[in-house]
């Protein structure tokens, strides 16, 4: 009888272990999620800010909306979505490879590994080049501001993603806290 | 004969002269941007600038406004003021007066060729056009496929045909050629009005010479930080210079050989008049450049109303105006975006 109960006592011990640190992982995403979404703001202000100053610099003519290309081109950044379990969704960023290069990516990919350094010079290299190119719809000799305009709002996207995949385990651990709280109810 | 001009010009520009002045006492002072740099909202700014010569723009604009409604309406108030000016000027004022809105013509059809290289509406563009810089066949630049086709076609009856001979080519329109191709155009036209201005002679020769020189060395330097991690070649950069001004010819040199900002500020320390701009800037900055050219231009500029009996004041005057709309709207994004703070990084005070 007595074993039972200790038994019975070491089985409660531990659901109140594991809700504490359901909970506590709960709490940490939160608060993780309200820095990303107090740091989006920011770089999102700082992105606003840069566009008007490159607006002032190079003047309202050269840096409008009409100027955007309405042609059929490539996405230069795509997103991915990938569910685990199917319960919670992970979203991943795939910068500056337009649809051309995915394919060759893709090829590269069973060729033999070349050096990490000279692998991540030429991506630098190629990353540097789809961004000239995306904002070459403005012109080629573009002020500083401009590409720092374009350096902030892809901080921001990158902060979004952080802060879709922080959103998605924060449901999830909440769902799993009361999933718990409920069989322990039972 | 220079010295002289007192005998005379009052004749055909004196009327015109009183009335530019009288313009330029209508422009913005300290006490009219402090007042703007408080402002809470953009309708503010509106109340704000109804006692000032933008009112009669501004007051039927209904609420709320945007930043870029603040800008067409006072660039309509520079327009009118303008084209007063134009039609009561006679030779040679009025052609000094249209090699004013020369620039503002090259950036309209750049802005056309470009937005139809990627496909968008005429109309769309045309609206977004600087109204100084409007021309009659200027929606007709849209069907042009390469350079040859667009002077043959549009150019060649507007007063930038002369400046095409360097551009034309049958290469199709890319972003690069139409980049090339804004710049060549303005670097010759920066030139025929130098040219222009030094046959006039007097006050107008010896100001406008000083104003279009700093104008040229500005974009030298502008054109060589922009150009910098580009795929211009030290060759196409150098031909984009102007054959004028400061720089001309050994600091071009030095400026087409540039790799970063560090090195544009060792070739423009050499010269003592922009010794003064770099020193306001610590070293890797290029921020606050822009700032720095402003204020270097505004005070060039005040300095041309000291002198009377020349044309150089008509052109202070438009760049003045220009330096305001450009403050206003600088002002009008700080308060539409909450951000107070920054409002002096950008703002130049004209008098």
């Amino acid at each position: 009888m007595e074993e039972e109960r200790e038994v019975y006592v070491n089985d409660e011990a531990e659901v109140v272990k594991a809700e504490d640190k359901l909970a506590l992982q709960f709490m940490d995403s939160f608060h993780t999620y309200l820095t990303l979404s107090h740091s989006l703001s920011s770089t999102l202000r700082q992105g606003w800010m840069d566009l008007a100053s490159a607006r002032h610099s190079m003047g309202t003519s050269r840096v409008n909306s009409s100027l955007l290309d309405l042609k059929l081109h490539p996405a230069a950044t795509t997103l991915k979505i990938t569910e685990n379990d199917g319960t919670q969704p992970r979203f991943m960023l795939q910068k500056w490879v337009s649809s051309e290069h995915e394919s060759t990516q893709l090829e590269d990919k069973n060729e033999q590994p070349q050096d990490s350094n000279s692998m991540t010079s030429s991506d630098t290299d190629e990353v540097q080049k789809e961004r000239f190119k995306s904002l070459s719809v403005f012109g080629v000799l573009i002020s500083p501001k401009l590409r720092a305009t374009q350096l902030s709002f892809e901080k921001a996207l990158e902060t979004l993603i952080e802060l879709a995949n922080m959103r998605s385990s924060l449901l999830n651990s909440f769902h799993q806290l009361q999933q718990e709280v409920e069989d322990t109810k039972e | 004969m220079y010295g002289f001009e007192a005998l005379t010009f009052n004749i055909h520009g004196g009327y015109l002269e009183a009335i530019v002045r009288g313009h330029r006492a209508g422009l913005l002072t300290t006490s009219d941007y402090n007042n703007l740099c408080q402002c809470e909202t953009l309708d503010d700014i509106k109340m704000h600038l109804s006692a000032t010569e933008y009112g009669p723009y501004l007051q039927n604009e209904p609420s709320p406004l945007h930043t870029t409604t603040i800008v067409e309406k006072c660039t309509l108030k520079l327009v009118d003021d303008y084209k007063h000016m134009l039609c009561q000027a006679t030779e040679p004022l009025s052609t000094f007066l249209e090699y004013i809105t020369y620039g503002h013509m090259i950036d309209n059809v750049v802005l056309i060729v470009t937005g139809t290289l990627h496909e968008r509406d005429v109309q769309e563009l045309l609206e977004k056009c600087h109204p100084l810089g409007m021309f009659d066949s200027i929606a007709t630049l849209a069907v042009a496929q390469n350079m040859r086709e667009l002077y043959r076609l549009v150019l060649v009856d507007t007063p930038l045909a002369p400046y095409f001979s360097e551009c034309i080519t049958s290469e199709d329109l890319d972003d690069m050629n139409i980049e090339i191709m804004r710049n060549t155009l303005y670097k010759a036209y920066l030139e025929d009005f130098y040219r222009f201005c030094q046959k006039l002679g007097g006050a107008t020769a010896e100001i406008m010479s000083d104003l279009l020189a700093f104008e040229a060395d500005r974009r030298a330097v502008n054109i060589t930080i922009n150009s910098i991690g580009t795929e211009l070649t030290r060759d196409d950069r150098r031909k984009l210079y102007s054959n004028f001004g400061l720089f001309y010819p050994y600091g071009h040199e030095e400026l087409a050989v540039c790799e970063d900002i560090d090195q544009v500020r060792a070739v423009m320390e050499k010269y003592p008049p922009y010794q003064s701009i770099f020193a306001k800037l610590s070293y890797g900055e290029s921020q606050m450049l822009d700032k720095a050219f402003y204020e270097e231009e505004v005070k060039r500029h005040c300095l041309a109303f000291e002198q009377q009996f020349h044309y150089a004041v008509f052109f202070a005057y438009m760049r003045l105006r220009e330096q305001e709309i450009r403050n206003l709207m600088w002002i009008s994004e700080c308060v539409a975006q909450n951000q107070k703070s920054r409002v002096h990084d950008s703002v130049v005070f004209i008098f």
